[in-house]
């Protein structure tokens, strides 16, 4: 091959080198933002704001977004129908939301308040707009309980248009809460996991088969403070308490820190507690008493007849002998 | 050119080669590394309730001639559900391993745990002596 062939080779290869460089470079190169094209009818959104399990007596949270181009009309009424009615509380929003700069939601009102007519709630639109967001507060009912509920949303405008839009199924949690019991040492320190509620020496004793807990504070020894005790525990760890007549059951009890369910919690922390947990938990070797309990910490409880399980939590603790304590059960 | 070309084409012939050749470290039957270390001992000791916080009411003694480790707990420990946890010596193993929840309950039969040295030569059983504060 001759020298002039050659350097013509290597040149050809440089090209092509160069080439590929460019074209690597060209590929790389980041797609611009494009504006979606704008809506041409009545359409619609919906987010499910609320986290966590759905427990029943509490709210389940969407934002359900509707808009139509202005030439087109205005929107007309808003509806949202649950496969299960909801409870007392349940609730369309006649505002629609935005969020200020600083962050903070407004609301300007948009229709009339919502009306409930069993599985439907709907607001008419009494003002001339083409978009708008409402908020949907579903109440759980106690018939939902252990189910799951799903939602449609739809929205009308004056041009006779209908979207809609589904949502779930959610599963309704099969767990019961109570809030901010007051215990207290020598007082109100029965507490039954069934009944969620805390009993003093006197109620107790009618309420003798289903107390499952003894509340006691004791300052000495040190490691002992603030106690989850069952009445059938060892007395060793029922210093000076006398059992009301009745009072003999056995709980398994399983101590834990840094498990601050945000619900029993009062709306700290992001930490859930679902129907999963009572499920998977063994509780076969634990004890019947829980020492040292300190504020924010908890316990898993069983009962001695397997029909619940339970987690307790501290919210607070009070030197002078007091507690307050929140509450999920599970049946099994 | 080209006899250079050669020439370093064929040193890093014999260095892949050399390499290549290069005898693997010998691991364990749990793949661990087996190196030439022989310490064998326990350096800290910690014993956790199921609320992950630690029982000890003092610190664990821990006697490397005696090959005992004294842990006092609080009272109303529950000690069939504790997390024991071991500072080994480097490269050190625990036979048998720790995979969860342990109970040491019983304690007129303290539970002994082998610390087995890098070298896994030597080994040295380790009494847990737990009382109760």
């Amino acid at each position: 091959m001759s020298k002039t062939a050659t350097m013509r080779k290597l040149n050809n290869s440089r090209h092509f080198l160069f080439f590929l460089l460019l074209l690597s470079f060209a590929a790389c190169k980041k797609e611009e933002y494009a504006i979606p094209d704008p809506v041409s009818e009545l359409s619609n959104d919906c987010i499910k704001r609320t986290l966590g399990p759905n427990i029943v007596t509490l709210p389940i949270e969407f934002a359900y977004a509707m808009a139509l181009p202005k030439a087109k009309g205005k929107l007309v009424s808003a509806q949202v129908e649950a496969s299960i009615a909801g409870a007392a509380g349940t609730f369309l929003e006649n505002r629609s939301f935005y969020t200020k700069s600083n962050g903070a939601d407004t609301g300007i009102t948009i229709g009339s308040p919502s009306v409930n007519d069993g599985k439907i709630t709907k607001v008419t639109y009494t003002v001339d707009t083409s978009a708008a967001t409402l908020r949907y507060f579903y109440v759980i009912p106690e018939e939902a309980r252990g189910l799951s509920v799903s939602f449609t949303f739809s929205a009308t405008s004056s041009d006779g248009k209908t979207a809609s839009f589904k949502m779930g199924p959610y599963a309704i949690s099969k767990m019961h809460m109570v809030k901010n019991m007051a215990v207290s040492n020598n007082n109100n320190a029965y507490i039954s996991i069934e009944n969620m509620a805390v009993y003093n020496s006197t109620t107790a004793v009618a309420n003798a088969g289903k107390i499952d807990l003894v509340y006691l504070y004791r300052a000495t020894p040190t490691a002992f403070t603030h106690a989850l005790v069952s009445p059938a525990a060892d007395p060793v760890y029922l210093p000076g308490v006398t059992l009301p007549a009745g009072v003999n059951r056995s709980a398994k009890v399983n101590k834990v820190f840094n498990l601050q369910d945000r619900n029993l919690a009062n709306l700290q922390y992001g930490i859930y507690i679902d129907d999963k947990d009572f499920q998977e938990i063994n509780l076969q070797t634990a004890p019947n008493y829980a020492l040292g309990l300190k504020a924010e910490a908890g316990v898993w409880v069983e009962t001695t007849d397997g029909k619940y399980r339970a987690y307790i939590f501290v919210n607070s603790v009070n030197a002078n002998g007091s507690a307050v304590i929140s509450m999920l059960r599970y049946t099994l | 050119m080209a006899k250079y070309y050669k020439i370093t084409c064929s040193l890093l012939l014999i260095a892949g080669l050399i390499g290549g050749c290069k005898k693997d470290l010998p691991v364990d039957e749990d793949g661990l590394l087996i190196t030439q270390r022989a310490e064998c001992y326990v350096g800290n000791f910690e014993l956790l309730g199921t609320d992950f916080v630690t029982v000890r009411s003092k610190t664990a003694v821990i006697d490397t001639t005696a090959l005992t480790i004294n842990v006092e707990v609080f009272f109303g420990t529950d000690l069939k559900n504790v997390y024991p946890q071991f500072s080994l010596a480097t490269d050190c193993k625990l036979d048998p391993k720790i995979v969860g929840k342990v109970d040491l309950s019983d304690l007129s039969n303290p539970k002994t745990y082998t610390v087995i040295s890098g070298n896994r030569l030597v080994k040295k059983p380790y009494k847990i002596i737990v009382k109760y504060q």
